[in-house]
């Protein structure tokens, strides 16, 4: 069962595409740093930032606005401290999702392929919460969250990759793989969570995604990290095009097939792992976005990878906008919305009609 | 151009090359030459290892035992994009994967030659091209290769293959799923683009008369071992198909190409014999598909026959295997034996008449009208007229002298195949069996 593709052997502009989400993303971060516990002009946001990055010289942040000075200290330390951290996390673990889904379907050929489905996500949680149950190198936590999460993470990624190249290979059986090692996994994390002596963990905050309590140091960490293995992966198009005709004709025109599997499903694992260890489990993120992305561009992975990641930054950003909005002043789990975008997006995968293939 | 093969390009050698999967032997011991611009069929019943030894020639199956080379090194150990240079392999199946437009798909056989740092150079694009205009796919470049006919996506898929460029092909099955008028076009695009470019061509093919038809050399494979390599003329024999295929099969001639076909049976043959009496024997002489009518005429009448004498190849003579008529034969082009003219003398011995179909008479078989002169006294003689019209006599006239000797010792004659068979029922000692 080959991914979903566009219409046809169409070539769309791939180009204006890309643009649009890049403004949409910018845009997106922009008035997303309006939206939270308190509503913050649009105006003082940009002034704030400008300032905050040195654009804004010698201004007052809230100059020209009727606010108090008290007030527009409140507002720089929300909007730079609190919310920024918060939507750039968003953007990167998107960005990261978003690449790993593409890139695990196009390896596994398989389009229900998912950080989150195949039990990856759950497995970086794992690692993560050892660390943080037990206050292991308390000082270097932040640090430290991302090797560990991706400890976690190799474990259902191995298991993974071996059913992969297994007998039984039917996509069915590897999503169901996926589902058990998910399973498993959520076990061991629930157990972590009700042991919990030093109450460092937040069930919620692990199942089901949050970006409340981001800090500086994680944005630059999830930037960090999404950048560099964003880069690497998306520089595989070229393989993982060939790869869609199975491993023995990639090797036979020149691609070391099994190299560059190991090597993108390791790197998935990295960039899946680092965002989980910053935001916890949020789903359907790397299942939607690839399949959206090569709606509208075509199957060629050199295009679908760069613009999904571009797409997930978005797509998680906007599911962060409306966690906060659902239920104010609560802050949702980001990973319901993205289920309520997912689950039905899964379904119809799962049950849609296989292409007829010759 | 870079991937063109150069003249000196050394030939693809496998030497004793086995491969096991598990506990079994796909391949033993194989040993295999594949020459620049050389097409080999790979036969062999399934199973017997031609899709595992065309992996093997690509390089593909990890280092076992044997070596495979082109010149130097084994291809085994070589960088897949620097054995990718060289040798390109199709397999017989090939994951639907992605509705990618044409003109990529083939692209993707550029992989080894292109640099991943830049877009497809001039030379990427040419060998792209050539491709297509090979396949005959230049028009369809704007489709998605899931939009493709069965044939057109063959054809891609031949087309992303020689794209690679490279000296050697190895195809495994391209005619698969293909119907008649496409497995010859295909095949034929191969023959002729190997000779033409000098590449050597190594591919499975279940169809052995196609592999007659389309191939220099043909190897048969056997449970892992090649049983025989040469060329079709010389391999294909009923004795071969038996040995490896397990059919009893005829190898017949094709008699405008020459080349070998093969008429498998589905069961032994019984001559027919349409009466419990022993039928009268007629012989016949005849040649080059004169007898032919003749021959069915009779057997269909309730009459037995035997002919010759006929050359090897000739299509009276298959007819006359077929029908199971016992035959005196001599090889094609040659002047008639002493001993073949003594196997005529007992045919007509045992027969009780003679038909003369009108078949053209050269120096070579003049011979068969000057015997029928000790005969003609002894068996009523029928000769059937020469059509009007046309020259019948390669002989400077002699054939003529004797026809006339003959019809002067009192043999009949007349037109057509009717008047022969009625002029059998007049003979008072040859009568069709009730």
């Amino acid at each position: 069962m080959p991914p979903p593709t566009g219409p046809a052997g169409s070539r769309r502009r791939a180009g204006p595409v890309a643009a649009l989400l890049a403004v949409g993303l910018v845009a997106g971060i922009f008035l997303s740093a309006t939206v939270g516990s308190e509503w913050i002009p649009f105006a003082a946001v940009l002034a704030i930032l400008a300032r905050e990055v040195g654009l804004g010289g010698g201004f007052a942040p809230c100059a020209g606005l009727a606010v108090a000075p008290s007030q527009c200290t409140v507002w720089t330390e929300i909007v730079w401290d609190a919310r920024m951290p918060s939507i750039l996390v968003a953007v990167f673990a998107g960005a990261a999702l978003a690449l790993s889904g593409g890139t695990l379907q196009g390896v596994f050929r398989n389009p229900l392929a998912d950080p989150y489905l195949l039990g990856i996500s759950s497995g970086a949680a794992v690692g993560a919460a050892i660390l943080l149950t037990f206050q292991l190198a308390v000082a270097d936590q932040a640090t430290l969250l991302p090797v560990f999460a991706f400890g976690g993470a190799l474990v259902p990624g191995l298991v993974i990759y071996a059913a992969a190249s297994g007998r039984r290979r039917g996509p069915e059986s590897l999503v169901l793989t996926g589902v058990a090692l998910s399973a498993l996994f959520s076990a061991v994390l629930a157990t972590f969570l009700f042991y919990n002596p030093a109450a460092g963990l937040q069930l919620s905050f692990w199942l089901l995604g949050n970006l409340q309590a981001e800090t500086w140091t994680d944005a630059a960490i999830v930037a960090g990290v999404v950048v560099a293995g964003g880069t690497l992966i998306a520089l595989s198009g070229r393989e993982l095009n060939v790869l869609q005709l199975g491993p023995a004709i990639a090797e036979s025109v020149g691609v070391e097939a099994t190299r560059h599997t190991r090597r993108l499903i390791l790197l998935s694992t990295v960039v899946t792992a680092t965002s989980v260890a910053f935001t916890g489990v949020i789903g359907f993120v790397g299942l939607v976005s690839p399949h959206v992305v090569r709606l509208i561009v075509g199957p060629d992975y050199r295009k679908v990878l760069p613009i999904s990641a571009l797409f997930g930054g978005v797509f998680l950003l906007v599911a962060w906008d409306l966690a906060l909005r659902i239920l104010p002043p609560l802050a949702l789990p980001v990973g319901i919305p993205t289920s309520f975008v997912g689950v039905p997006f899964f379904l119809y995968l799962l049950y849609r009609r296989r292409p007829v293939g010759p | 151009m870079n991937g063109a093969p150069r003249a000196d390009e050394a030939a693809l050698e496998l030497e004793g090359v086995s491969v096991a999967y598990g506990a079994t032997w796909a391949l033993r011991d194989v040993s295999l030459r594949l020459g620049p611009g050389e097409v080999v069929g790979l036969a062999g019943p399934n199973g017997s290892g031609k899709s595992t030894l065309l992996a093997a020639a690509a390089g593909l199956l990890g280092p076992a035992e044997g070596s495979v080379r082109i010149g130097g090194s084994d291809l085994r150990r070589q960088r897949p994009a620097t054995r990718a240079r060289r040798v390109a392999w199709m397999p017989q199946e090939e994951p639907p994967g992605d509705n990618v437009p044409l003109r990529d798909y083939v692209e993707y056989g550029r992989y080894a030659w292109s640099d991943r740092w830049l877009p497809p150079s001039g030379a990427d694009r040419a060998a792209t091209d050539r491709a297509l205009t090979e396949t005959d796919l230049l028009g369809l470049v704007g489709r998605g290769i899931g939009e493709l006919s069965g044939g057109e996506r063959q054809r891609a898929r031949l087309a992303r293959v020689l794209a690679q460029e490279t000296a050697y092909l190895l195809l495994d099955e391209p005619t698969a799923y293909l119907d008649i008028g496409h497995q010859l076009d295909v095949l034929e695009r191969i023959r002729s683009f190997a000779h033409r470019e000098r590449r050597g061509v190594l591919l499975a093919l279940h169809d052995l008369n196609l592999a007659a038809r389309f191939t220099d050399r043909i190897a048969v494979l056997a449970r892992g071992r090649v049983v025989a390599d040469g060329p079709p003329t010389e391999i294909l024999s009923p004795g071969l198909l038996g040995e490896v295929w397990g059919i009893a099969a005829e190898v017949r001639r094709d008699p405008t190409s020459g080349l070998p076909y093969l008429l498998p049976q589905l069961f032994e043959r019984t001559p027919s014999r349409p009466s419990a009496a022993v039928p009268r024997r007629v012989h016949v002489v005849a040649g080059g598909g004169s007898g032919a009518a003749l021959l069915r005429s009779l057997l269909e009448h309730g009459f037995a026959a035997s002919a010759g004498v006929l050359p090897l190849f000739d299509t009276d003579t298959e007819l006359a295997h077929d029908l199971g008529v016992p035959t005196a034969v001599e090889l094609p082009f040659a002047p008639i034996a002493a001993e073949t003219l003594g196997q005529l003398d007992r045919l007509l011995d045992a027969a009780e008449a003679v038909i003369v179909a009108p078949f053209p008479v050269g120096p070579t078989n003049l011979a068969n009208l000057e015997r029928l002169a000790a005969w003609v006294g002894r068996r009523p003689t029928f000769l059937l007229d020469q059509p009007a019209g046309v020259r019948w006599d390669f002989t400077d006239g002699r054939a003529t002298a004797v026809r006339d000797e003959l019809q002067r010792r009192g043999a009949a004659s007349g037109a057509g195949v009717e008047a022969a068979i009625a002029w059998l029922g007049r003979l008072p000692s040859v009568s069709p069996p009730a």
